[in-house]
Order: structure tokens, then sequence, then C-alpha cells
């Protein structure tokens, strides 16, 4: 009887043990979802860029070992710049994909439609660049974000806008979503603050004929106009304004985030000089090595004169993940949650870390909500394109003085 | 808005004789066994701008109700209506400043012209077919990409008609092709529900040329260069060009009126094909055949037309149309593979609005379309919401046509429907 129960013993032990391996073999490679908008409506030229960035992310973390003993796989989602399509995917990603953390993500709408779903599943994302107050500013527990908030963007805005000469009246066209509609009030409150009037303009995300509201625009005979739209809406506004006589040429003009992509702005954008665009990121005299190192391997593969600002924050959050896992020792969500709260992430961007959340709330220290899981240290510029074909990285930083390789023109 | 009480109230005033007008002009013209086709459209129309005065003498005298009758009683609620709005909001830009309404006007009358080029394929298509091609959208991408790779990527030397003829001989061959692959069992029997086999399989067309075109081209925007500069005009003299007005990419008429140089373009080349399609319809005997196919497919095929010829070129020349109205815009529009989708939903609105199967109507449609949109964008009081509205513009004038002339402003009463037959 002993003999049969050892017998019967030790199989147990060996089922269990195998299926223990079979479990970690089906756990690798290590699945890491990549939220990135690959088709129109959403800003496809930004999506590419990230996308290609979360791929080095994965190449370089393999090279380098891996991930507790795997090799990590980044599964790249379109989301389509769509809420609505943001949602399924992050099921999606989750349910059938099986990643065990999520990282980039563009459009603040996606981000805001997406947050409660891998929340509710328990599975760490970080947001690239989606910038919308609420994503951190809900408090969630496995919600964290390296893109700049909604109100400190806006800053950037309204102030560098308010350093222009005599300007009494502004313009601000914005796109109705989770980003472009509270973009737009926290820069029309800053512009107040100075003084300066402002009158916002909502078009849908995909618009692509400005002509009506390019007439009410000049009706209102701005100083500055600012474009808070992502996509190519972006750039169809940008040229047609510049048709109408209140392009960047004519008159102080700041272009949405689009701009950045220096080869699409040029030829969509042809009548595009001397428009200012906001960047994200430490300018590129402040690059480390390993954003330098990125940057090299980037433009040999897309053949485009710099990386772009989002690519930069969509490799990080791939990369902050994988490193957050490893001294998790782990791929359990509460794990790496505790992980990344405690963490110190060598990025591209600099030095990441999460001072506010579980162990730390921001009302501690005086803050609002919206601190919760954000990276503190983006910066922020803004820059001037000075001369056709320039490329982004090549522009002047004109905003803020600490940064300020160059003077803004201001037209007129 | 200052005095929105007033415009609700005249609104409200306005819809309840409209709806009186519609329900009871009906039953009277009923009651004296007249003919009650466009009572609805007479009956709302005279209530909605005269109120129970019109309306009574219509019930007491009964006439016959003639294109006249239609179009004065609409014209006189379109009034009545910027009456009110005036009223209701002097301050208005649309109100106190001249210039920004005739701005506005132009805008709209050129970019209507262009959704009802659009539309006129679309339509063509369904008045010989009976198929509504749900690739018309992608047609359009298609003619702006061929051209922009024209102009900008392989031959810039070469000059933007060579672009454009591209596109339209790539696309024409095209849809030739597709017709003669893929619809031709609709004719044959060989498919038990034709017309829904006619939607899927120009659906399948839509997404294997969008998908295509994102594999092959990528989906980061392109757009071509301006075809050509205004030459600078300055009349009546440079000192003072209040007539006149051009730089290169713009044209200022009377120091009020803003064109921009690809949307003229666009429109003129519009307008000059439009007339060139009139003709051919309406005086070349392939032509003639075209239209007699659209009435009566039997009829037609007694009289030695070969209807299923004529299928093939009414579906090369709609989406050669479609084509055009993309090479010409892609020098305006930033152009992406997923361009298409908006216009083409525009134009199935435009269609419908216009009378399925009526080119003049479609023209009209789009005209219509445009100068609501227009007028909406630049009128609506709250700068935020105006251009948000703008796809809603179109539906909401859709749906009142189909509700007073179910037939749309032009149609026929019964165009095409099943593939031709009633």
């Amino acid at each position: 009887m002993k003999k049969i129960v050892s017998v019967v013993g030790i199989a147990a032990a060996i089922t269990l043990s195998l299926s223990a391996t079979s479990a970690n073999a089906a756990s690798c490679p290590i699945k890491i979802g990549g939220l990135a908008p690959l088709s129109a409506p959403g800003a496809v030229g930004g999506g590419e860029a990230m996308r290609d960035a979360m791929m080095f992310a994965e190449r370089d973390i393999n090279a380098a070992g891996g991930v507790l003993g795997c090799k990590i796989k980044v599964v790249i989602a379109d989301t389509e710049g769509l809420p609505e399509k943001a949602a399924g995917i992050m099921e999606k990603l989750i349910t059938q994909d099986g990643v065990v953390a999520v990282g980039g993500a563009y459009h603040s709408s996606v981000g805001v439609a997406s947050k409660d779903i891998s929340n509710a599943r328990k599975i760490p994302t970080v947001f690239a660049e989606t910038w919308n107050d609420t994503i951190t500013g809900d408090k969630q527990k496995y919600i964290f974000r390296i893109a700049p908030l909604s109100s400190w963007a806006s800053g950037t805005i309204w102030k560098s806008a308010l350093l222009t000469p005599g300007l009494k009246k502004v313009a601000i066209i914005t796109e109705n979503t989770d980003y472009g509609i509270p973009a737009a009030e926290e820069t029309a409150k800053g512009l107040a603050s100075g003084n300066v009037d402002s009158t916002t303009f909502g078009v849908d995300i995909g618009t692509q004929d400005f002509s009506g509201i390019i007439e009410r625009v000049k009706a209102t005979n701005p100083g500055y106009i600012i474009v808070l739209n992502t996509g190519e809406a972006g750039y169809n506004f940008a040229q047609q304004a510049a048709d109408a006589g209140i392009g960047p040429q004519d008159l102080p003009f700041q272009a949405g985030q689009v701009a950045l992509e220096s080869k699409a702005w040029w030829e969509n954008v042809p009548d595009g000089n001397m428009a200012f665009v906001q960047r994200i990121g430490t300018p590129v005299s402040l690059w480390n090595a390993k954003a330098i190192k990125l940057n090299e391997d980037y433009k040999a593969k897309t053949g485009k004169g710099a990386i772009e600002s989002y690519a930069l924050e969509a490799y990080d959050s791939i990369g902050i993940l994988a490193q957050a896992m490893i001294e998790a020792k782990s791929t359990d969500g509460d794990k790496i949650v505790t992980a990344l709260e405690n963490i110190s992430y060598d990025g591209t961007l600099g030095r990441i870390y999460f001072p506010y959340g579980t162990k730390k709330d921001p009302s501690a220290d005086g803050k609002g909500d919206e601190w919760w899981h954000q990276w503190p240290d983006v910066a922020l510029t803004m820059i001037q394109y000075q001369k056709e074909g320039q490329d982004s990285t090549d522009s002047p930083i004109v905003w803020p003085d600490a940064y300020k390789s160059g003077e803004a023109i201001y037209v007129k | 808005m200052e005095f929105s009480g007033i415009f609700w109230g005249v609104i409200g005033w306005m819809i309840f004789w409209g709806v009186t007008g519609s329900i009871v002009s009906r039953r009277v013209y009923l009651h004296k066994d007249l003919d009650t086709s466009n009572t609805g459209l007479v009956g709302s129309m005279l209530g909605a701008a005269t109120g129970p005065v019109g309306l009574a003498f219509l019930w007491m005298k009964t006439p016959e109700i003639t294109t006249r009758m239609m179009l004065f009683p609409s014209l006189a609620t379109v009034a009545v209506f910027m009456l009110t709005f005036s009223i209701s909001d002097p301050g208005n830009l649309c109100v106190t400043n001249g210039s920004f309404v005739a701005s506005q006007i132009s805008n709209g009358l050129i970019i209507g012209i262009i959704y009802g080029f659009m539309a006129l394929g679309l339509t063509l298509i369904f008045s010989i077919l009976g198929v509504v091609s749900f690739a018309h959208g992608e047609f359009y991408m298609i003619g702006g990409m061929i051209t922009y790779f024209f102009t900008t990527v392989w031959f810039p030397e070469l000059g933007p008609i060579v672009g454009i003829l591209a596109a339209c001989i790539s696309t024409f061959i095209l849809g030739a092709v597709f017709e003669r692959v893929f619809l031709t069992p609709m004719y044959t029997g060989k498919v038990d529900r034709p017309v829904e086999y006619g939607i899927l399989i120009t659906f399948g067309l839509a997404f294997t040329l969008q998908y295509f075109i994102q594999a092959t081209v990528g989906a980061n925007p392109v757009k071509a260069k301006r075809f050509f500069d205004f030459p600078k005009v300055r009349l009546p003299s440079a000192e003072d060009p209040w007539l006149i007005k051009t730089s290169r990419g713009n044209m200022e008429l009377f120091d009020t009126i803003s064109i921009s140089n690809p949307r003229f373009t666009a429109a003129v080349m519009c307008i000059l094909v439009f007339l060139a399609l009139m003709y051919f319809l309406r005086r070349t005997w392939t032509g003639k055949a075209l239209r007699a196919v659209s009435l009566d497919r039997d009829a037609a095929a007694i009289a030695g037309i070969n209807p299923n010829k004529m299928n093939m070129l009414a579906f090369a020349l709609g989406s050669m149309i479609a084509a055009l109205a993309g090479a010409m815009l892609v020098q305006a529009f930033s152009w992406l593979p997923q361009v298409g989708a908006i216009p083409a939903m525009r134009s199935f609105v435009i269609v419908v609005l216009g009378g399925l199967g009526s080119i003049p109507g479609a023209f009209l449609g789009g005209v219509i379309v445009g100068l609501v949109e227009a007028a909406g964008t630049g009128c609506i009081p709250n700068a935020q919401k105006a251009a948000s509205y703008i796809p809603a513009y179109g539906m909401i004038v859709l749906t009142l046509t189909l509700l007073l002339r179910p037939t749309g402003l032009l149609g026929r009463k019964y165009a095409s429907g099943t593939h031709g037959k009633v």
C-alpha cells in the first residue's frame, strides 16, 4: 500500500513539476502590449514612429538578455485614435494575446477609454503620449504615465504665446476629443490670465475641409493661432490657413504635434515655415547615450532626419515595464506596480520615476490627483521652424529660457 | 444668441404649422380626389412660411401643384428662417458682416460643386446598374494617390495633366474590369439576391483597395504640389486692387471673397467635366444609350442597345469621375488610404437628396449641401460647436427632404431599383 502511495505521490509530483515547467514555457516570450494609431483618423505618422520605437525597445531588451530569462515580445495594436476601438483593443491584448503589461498610446481619448479595462484586469499600463489629466487623475492602481499632463502642456503653449509682442487676441483650433477640449480650455484660461482674449473653434478629428471655419477665424482678427489637432487634420488646417492668408508666414502660428514629423510637415504644409511647435523631451544637445543610439538606429531604419519625442516616450514605456518586471522578479501585475512605484529608470527621456502613488498620495505634498503615478520631470519646449525644409530637431528652441537655443521670429 | 426666445418661438411656430400643413393638405387633396404626391412638401413649406393664412388659401382653392408652387414656399420658408435668425442674433457675423457672408457663400458653392461632381459618378452607376457602389470613396482615394505619385514622386517635370489623365485611365480600366468580373453574375441570374450581392461585392472592393494602398504606399499623409500658382494680378490698379488680387495660393475678389488656388482649380475642372458629361449623355449615341438603359433596360435592348456593355461603361465612367474628383483635390487636402470615407458618405447623402439616378439632382444636391454646411459653420453662434456639426448639416437637409419628398429633389418615382427592373 505504501508503495502504491509513494508511486502515486511521485507521479503527482512529476505531473505538477511538468505542468509548472510548461507554464513557464508558455509564458515565454513575455508579451507586452504596444498601443499606437496606425490607421486614420488617428495620427498615423505618430503611430508608425511609436511602433518603430517600441520594436527597437523589444530588440534592445532582448539583446540585453531579456526579462526573467525570457525574451519579450511587443504586441502592437492599432487604436486608430478612436476611443471605441481602444477599449476593444485593450480587451483583446489582455484576454487573447495574453500581455502582462501595456505601453505606448498616442491619443488621450484612447488612454481615457482603455485605462479602466487594463486597471480592472490588473494589467500595469504605462501611457507614453496621452496627455489628458484624468488618465492619472483617477488614481488607478495599475495606470502610469511618462507623458506630460495636458495642463502642463497647455502651460507651454499659452506661456510662450504670451511672449508675442502686442498680442490681444488668439484663435484656438482644437479637436473635439479628450485631449483637445481640456487642452483648449486650459490654454484659454492661461491666456486670459495674461489679459489676452481667445476664441475656441472645435472640429472633428478627421476634418479635411476647413474653409468655413478659416473665414470665421479670419473674422476674429487673431494675432496668434494655436492648433491643437492631431493627425492629418493638423496639416490640412495649417496649409488651408496659409492659402487663406492666416498661415505661419502671415501671423504667429503654433502648429499641432504632427508638425514634429518634419518630412510629412513640409510635404503637406509647404507654406509652413515660421510655425511654432511644442516638443516633448530634452533638447537634442542634452540627449543621453541611450537616446543618441536610438536616434541613429531610428534614422537608419526610417530615413527620417531625427527621432520624434513621442517615439522616445514609446521606447521608454516598454523599457520601464521590462525593468519593473526584472526588479519585481515576476510578471504579476501587483508586483510590477510595486516595482514601478519604486523605480529609477534611465531612459531616453532621462531618469524616470514616479514619486506619488500608493506609498505617498499627491495630496501629501499639496499636489492634485493628476500627479498620481505621473513622471514629474517631463521637459517641454517650444521650437520654431525658421528655414524651409528644416528638421524639427534642428529647429531652434525658443522657449523656455532654460533650453533656449534661438530667438523667436514673430511674423507680421 | 441674444434673443433665443424669439428664435425658438418662431421655429416652434414654423414646425407646428409645417407639420399641420403637411398632414392636413394631403387629406384635403385626397378628399377632393386630387393628386397628393407633393402635397406634403407644399403644405409644410406654405405652413412654415405663412402659417394658417397660406394654408387656408391652399385648402380652399386646392390648386394643381406645380414646380413653382413647390419652389416659392420653400424659398419663403428659408427667407423667414433667415429673417428670424437675423432678428434673434443681431450681432452674429452672418448678420453684420457682408464680406464674411459672401466668403462663406463662395466657399459653400465651390465645395458644393466638388461634392456634387463626386456624387455624379455614384448616381450614374446607380441609375444604370441599380447598384450603390460602396467603393466610390476608394476610387476617389486612388485617383488622388495616382495623381500624387505622378506629379510629385515619379514625374514631377511632366505637369499635372499627365497625372490626372493617368488617374482617369487607370480607374476607368479598373472599374470596367471589376464590373466585368464581379458584377456580371448579377445580370445572368447566377446570384439569388443581386442587390445585396452588389452591395457586398462593392464593399469588398472598397476594403481591398483601401488596404492594398495602405500596405503598398503606407498610411502617412501625402499631398501633391499645387498644380499651378496664380499669376500675380492686381486690378484695377496695383495700388488699389479692390476688384481682384492674387497671390500664389489665393485669389481675393472685391476685397472680400477669398478663394484658395487648389479649390478654385478643382471647382473649374468639375464644372467643365460636368458640362462635357452632360453633352456626352444628351448629344452622343452612347450617352443616349446610357440614358435609355437607365429608363428601361428591356426597351433599350429591343432598340439594339446592349445593356451589359452600358453597365460596364457606367461603372467605369462613374469610378473615373470619383477618381477625377480625388485627382483634383489631392493638392488641397492631405491624402491617406482612408481619405475617401467622408466624401463617400457625403456622396450618398447628396445622391439621395438630389434624387436617386438624377445627374442634375446630384449636382444640385451637392451645391445645397455645400451651402448648408457653409451656413452652419459660419452662422452657428457657438464657435466651438459650429464646425463640429458639419456632418450633421447634410443629414438634417436629407432627413427633411426625404420626409417631404421621398423621391429627392429631382428624382424619378422609380429610379432603377432592382437592377433596372421595376
